[in-house]
């Protein structure tokens, strides 16, 4: 699929998909400049941006660098466009995400976090060597509509199995949870207790864009 | 038929009286053995004894004088945080995105940090075992150690900055990588396993492993080759179809493939290049002996025809796999 672009947008769509955060910053200061709302910059062109990208990364092709500079002018825009972080009624669904206890490898969870925030939603970053407990807090207390778990090695496993059981205990059963990270996509939404295996960043955003459709 | 034979035999696309087996067993052999992975990692004589327990247990092919893919870094400054069972991460990199790494020196294994006890470990391996088994060390590659040095965010962010700097830096681990795989091989080791997970098509795009990471992994093979390697081996996992077929460009003589390439393809890319994979995982850790059986046995038929196979698994397989599985997987090898 791809997305149309506002005119108006090209530049900036043109220079994230580059992932030269300084043009992408300088395009953004221009387009408010000439009177144009945060909202707008968002929605018709960080999104766009994102999907465009979505688009090009299948699995074969997904990697790393590409995704970081795209993230990096990412932030750079919604950090000037935000300066105070994106206000929760702006955000269109908010998201607990965290590399949970015993896992100290934190960069999925934040090419995750990239990805989502260019989509334009809230994400509540708990870090690394997160313990369950502060999980479900977080999505207790920010509304979550998903949690979302990354882990790179394979002893982070049983932490993650229990994250469904600690929500369903605070009444937040309707919580979903998805998994992601080189070692837990290995794995099966069944084996690991969770809503949804997610095989790439893109592919969990999508899933949590049809949660927040409705549609999954 | 010994181990080291059937390997040779492989690499040669000559015939074997069976697959041989080749599981990264790492970690794994200190957590068989009840031995702290903290212990494990700093000891060259109890890692030594650990692989040839492990060894003596399942049968396979290998031994490895490895530890982790912090030691490089660690030896050229940088702080590490150990753990009592997991492998240790860094604390502090030694290097910045403005620092100049020509101020940094290629470490000694002779003295530098936990290299003299990976040196010892590999001596060891090699006394004990002479050859009938293959010892293999290991080492860094360039894009690994680079990562290490820096941290992955702040190397990737610089190889897009500065790409004069971050080549200086990769050059750097290029050095380091030679000077320490030659080490090895005058220790005991048969040859060093080149591990590079941060070059996978993953991490960087294909165009960034021709046009950067190429000429330095041919630079550390033909160094390898020369100091008497007794053969080269790449290991990067995951989807690494985009980069395989350069593989031979770098020297390269055994290709480690993941699950995320299909064993036809991995053939159909280098024909005439030994290959080694690609179990996954997470099987030896959440899957029954049958079914780690069954994959094995898939794979062993797949390659009966070609030769030019090591079974394995794709990337490590976790210290806290089950004993009973990667038994399992020998079986299933010898054709029990």
């Amino acid at each position: 699929m791809i997305a149309m672009t506002n005119p108006e947008m090209n530049k900036l769509v043109e220079v994230l998909l580059e992932g030269d955060h300084a043009a992408a910053l300088a395009e953004a200061r221009r387009l408010r400049a000439m009177g144009i709302e945060p909202e707008r910059i968002v929605t018709e062109g960080l999104e766009a941006a994102m999907q465009r990208l979505d688009d090009k990364c299948t699995v074969e092709s997904f990697n790393l660098l590409e995704i970081m500079l795209v993230g990096r002018a990412v932030s750079a825009v919604v950090n000037e466009l935000y300066p105070e972080g994106v206000p929760p009624e702006r955000g269109r669904d908010t998201f607990v995400i965290a590399t949970l206890e015993g896992d100290v490898h934190d960069l999925g969870k934040n090419i995750a976090k990239m990805v989502l925030i260019g989509k334009g939603y809230r994400v509540v970053d708990l870090g690394k060597d997160c313990p369950v407990e502060t999980l479900v807090n977080a999505a207790e207390r920010e509304h979550a509509h998903a949690v979302l778990v990354s882990g790179l090695i394979t002893p982070v496993i049983p932490q993650v199995r229990k994250v469904r059981p600690a929500l369903a205990e605070r009444g937040l059963g309707g919580i979903r949870v998805v998994a992601g990270g080189a070692a837990l996509k290995q794995s099966s939404a069944e084996a690991l207790n969770v809503d949804y295996v997610a095989e790439t960043a893109f592919d969990g955003a999508l899933y949590l864009d049809q949660l927040v459709r409705g549609a999954a | 038929m010994n181990s080291l034979e059937r390997i040779k035999a492989a690499i040669s696309f000559a015939p074997a009286d069976r697959t041989p087996a080749v599981p990264q067993l790492f970690g794994h052999a200190a957590a068989l053995a009840g031995v702290a992975l903290k212990d494990y990692l700093r000891d060259g004589g109890l890692l030594a004894r650990c692989q040839i327990e492990a060894r003596e247990r399942y049968g396979h092919d290998i031994v490895f004088a490895f530890m982790d893919l912090c030691v490089e870094t660690e030896a050229a400054g940088s702080i590490l945080q150990y753990r009592e069972n997991q492998y240790p991460d860094v604390a502090s990199y030694v290097l910045a995105p403005d620092s100049d790494v020509s101020a940094l020196a290629v470490p000694d294994p002779a003295t530098a940090g936990r290299m003299p006890e990976l040196l010892r470990a590999a001596g060891i391996l090699r006394s004990e075992l002479g050859d009938t088994v293959l010892v293999a060390g290991c080492v860094a590659g360039p894009m690994t150690l680079a990562t290490q040095l820096l941290g992955i965010e702040a190397a990737l962010y610089l190889a897009a900055d500065d790409p004069a700097r971050f080549e200086r830096i990769l050059d750097f681990s290029a050095a380091v990588a030679i000077r320490y795989g030659i080490a090895q091989i005058e220790a005991g080791a048969h040859l060093p396993i080149v591990f590079d997970p941060a070059a996978s098509p993953a991490v960087v795009p294909p165009q960034f492993f021709r046009e950067l990471l190429l000429p330095r992994l041919q630079r550390v093979f033909s160094a390898f080759r020369q100091a008497g390697a007794l053969a080269n081996w790449l290991n990067i996992a995951g989807p690494t179809g985009t980069i395989l077929p350069y593989y031979p460009e770098a020297g390269v003589d055994i290709a480690n493939f993941d699950y995320y390439v299909e064993p036809q393809r991995a053939r159909e890319l280098l024909p005439d290049t030994c290959l080694d994979g690609n179990m996954k995982s997470l099987i030896f850790v959440e899957a029954s002996p049958d079914e780690v059986a069954a994959a094995a046995s898939r794979l062993v038929s797949e390659f009966a025809g070609r030769g030019g196979f090591l079974l394995s698994s794709g990337c490590e397989i976790p210290p806290e796999a089950k004993p009973e599985n990667i038994a399992a997987m020998l079986a299933a090898c010898r054709g029990a």
